[in-house]
């Protein structure tokens, strides 16, 4: 079919890089986002801007707070459906285990249990038997936030960049593993096509063509960065490896799985079931007391990031506690188990091995727990980059073909050109109107998470029939005026949406950046005000309608550039 | 404050080491310094500029925990690339400024 391996390279590298580079460019730009997700709920939630906290006293303030968390409603409707019987009312179920997590950039405090519950299951082997719960604190005050106010950078930005928010029977993180795999595919290809990469690395001709100059683009974006692109695409497949793509442990080998769990058990003296006899805590603040004391005595002096306890209430319960990684690229670790009812060690987990520590690093470079401002700017820089590289590709690819297409009569340009504009512009706008939409929307009206989801979806509808009706002058090999028209509203609405936060909040710029420090919203409106001038900048370079010649000698290029077919 | 100090340092040595990359490749230097006419010493170009590679990823180390100071030299150098070849093509002149101290003289 090809005559060499680079032009069965450029085959894979364009038509695979199509179709899976609208979703791409969802995982670049919503992850690039992602890194900054924390700051993003500050901005949507303006009650909690307050400074971030270590985790608070257990015994006076979170135990209070834990008797008042109850069992999550749709948690408590799909568990009812796998059960034998109706459930018990969700007031008398009992915690039989709970957590609390947090990092050195949340103010809030998440918390969570599971609640036991007396029935059968439906399905004999189903053993999963609780209901979860979940809630939101203020570390300070020990009082539950509203759980209806959508986290918008953590419970939707950050999850769209791994699972497109799209869950049913988990869909959307098999699309994106997909993605990532061809991804890595596309780095492997394109490095094989690319002819000249040391001599082309710092190449970037805007004064060229449009073809020549994202051709650059292309190049360069991927190269400069191949390290980062790689490592991410690596990483995301490795993260989700072994709960979601190949879930082996929980399907063909459960049996020796659970027979691990149980020997494990019995080695670590952690217990795996409860005693059934019933017994007290013991000072957790005690316990956290110690498990500081070891961590320093390790030259490992550290914050508490995760706490546990399991087996709530029983002889057999247990508190774990590990240690926030914020200094390390690392999640949490150097974990110390305790007995619930005397606060005694029962465990010390040894130092990491060889494998676990890679795997440690691997995870914790793409989840990034890390303190370090400098390299989470970095990571959105080369996030954006990966977001060029793509999107200069979906721009290759339409204006290769664009000329031969109009003189075929084919639409096929005119649609890619139209998906570009909305996996480009579009989604931007898409996250920018959610944002406006977040401001407007009064704080207190019921289910507002639910329309600011729905102001995303529309404004990315809109953006995308926007992109299509404008369309049609591709088919005559010329520009689509959407790309400017959305680069216009785009910069509107992300000044708005600066200007929305000042009405609403009080909380401008001045006062953010300079008589009351709160860089989270600060950075988040700072963000906003480069992507308008970007926007408008952008808009103002496409402002020049293409000429007659420009379409002439698009026509006329086509028949020289074939590197690619 | 000290860690500040090292990764200014490591930027500072990352972009000379970019810069000085591209400048020896005969295009990027007549965009520099079209008036020069040929590369005069592309030797001591590139062996300068993998000497304050190492350097920037030496001042990385100082900075940080070794598995951090590793992604941020990574990340570093693609920054630095991006931004030599923004100047590049933009403002090739700002890179005369870089290159005085060293090679312009002798250009």
């Amino acid at each position: 079919m090809f005559n060499s391996l680079r032009m069965s390279m450029g085959w894979v590298h364009t038509w695979m890089g199509l179709v899976l580079g609208f979703v791409l460019m969802i995982c670049f730009f919503f992850g690039a986002l992602s890194v900054f997700d924390r700051e993003i709920d500050r901005w949507a939630i303006p009650d909690t801007r307050f400074e971030p906290q270590p985790m608070p006293s257990f015994d006076e303030v979170l135990k209070p707070v834990y008797e008042q968390l109850r069992p999550d409603p749709v948690d408590m409707a799909a568990t009812e459906r796998r059960v034998v019987g109706s459930l018990p009312d969700p007031e008398t179920l009992e915690l039989e285990s709970l957590f609390a997590y947090t990092t050195h950039r949340d103010p809030v405090l998440l918390i969570g249990g599971e609640f036991a519950i007396p029935n059968q299951p439906i399905d004999p082997t189903d053993d999963h038997q609780h209901v979860h719960g979940r809630a939101t604190v203020n570390p300070a005050t020990g009082e539950l936030l509203n759980d209806d106010a959508l986290k918008i950078g953590s419970d939707w930005f950050y999850p769209m960049h791994f699972s497109l928010n799209f869950n049913w029977m988990m869909l959307g993180y098999w699309i994106v593993g997909l993605a990532a795999l061809v991804m890595l595919a596309g780095l492997v290809s394109g490095v094989i096509i690319h002819r000249k990469i040391f001599r082309e690395f710092f190449t970037f001709r805007p004064w060229k063509n449009l073809f020549r100059s994202s051709l650059d683009l292309h190049n360069m974006t991927g190269v400069v960065a191949l390290p980062f692109h790689f490592f991410f695409a690596f990483t995301a497949l490795v993260i989700f490896a072994s709960n979601i793509y190949l879930p082996v442990t929980h399907t063909t080998l459960k049996p020796l799985h659970e027979h691990h769990e149980k020997l494990e058990a019995a080695r670590t003296g952690l217990p795996h079931e409860p005693a059934g006899v019933p017994a007290t805590l013991a000072s957790v603040d005690a316990m956290v007391a110690e498990a500081k004391r070891r961590w320093a005595q390790r030259d490992m002096a550290g914050e508490v990031g995760f706490l546990s306890i399991n087996h709530l209430g029983d002889e057999n319960g247990y508190v774990s506690i590990y240690r926030a990684g914020s200094d390390r690229v690392a999640l949490v670790g150097e974990g110390i188990h305790f007995k619930a009812s005397t606060g005694e060690v029962i465990r010390e987990e040894p130092p990491r091995s060889a494998v676990s520590s890679i795997d440690e690093f691997l995870t914790g470079l793409h989840l990034q727990h890390f303190e370090h401002w400098m390299l989470r700017w970095l990571y959105v820089f080369g996030g954006l980059l990966g977001a060029v590289c793509i999107a200069t590709g979906f721009v290759l690819f339409v204006e290769k073909r664009k000329a031969r297409h109009a003189k075929t009569g084919s639409q096929g340009s005119r649609i890619v050109d139209a998906l570009a504009v909305t996996t480009v512009t579009g989604m931007v706008l898409a996250a920018v109107g959610m944002l406006v939409a977040n401001r407007l929307l009064p704080a207190d009206l019921p289910g507002k998470g639910q329309w600011e989801q729905i102001a995303f979806w529309s404004v990315w509808v809109l953006a995308f029939l926007h992109a299509a009706w404008r369309s049609s002058p591709v088919a005559k090999a010329r520009h689509n005026p959407a790309w400017r028209e959305q680069s216009l509203l785009l910069g509107l609405l992300s000044l708005s949406a600066v200007g929305l936060n000042w009405i609403t909040t009080g909380d401008h710029l001045i006062k953010t950046v300079f008589t009351d420090t709160y860089w989270a919203v600060a950075g988040v409106d700072l963000s906003l005000i480069a992507t308008a001038l970007i926007a408008f900048f952008a808009a103002a370079r496409l402002r020049s309608p293409v000429s007659e010649q420009k379409a002439d000698n698009a026509l006329s290029r086509n028949k020289q550039v074939n590197a690619y077919d | 404050m000290t860690e500040t100090i090292w990764l200014i340092a490591a930027v500072t040595a990352a972009l000379l080491s970019m810069s000085w990359l591209a400048l020896a490749y005969e295009s990027h230097w007549q965009q520099v310094f079209p008036e020069s006419g040929t590369l005069p010493n592309r030797r001591r170009l590139k062996l300068s500029a993998w000497f304050f590679l190492l350097l920037s990823a030496a001042f990385c180390l100082n900075a940080d925990h070794p598995s951090m100071a590793v992604l941020v030299w990574v990340m570093l150098l693609a920054v630095a690339a991006f931004s030599v070849a923004m100047i590049l093509s933009h403002r090739p002149a700002i890179l005369k400024i870089i290159c005085l101290p060293l090679f312009a003289a002798k250009a």
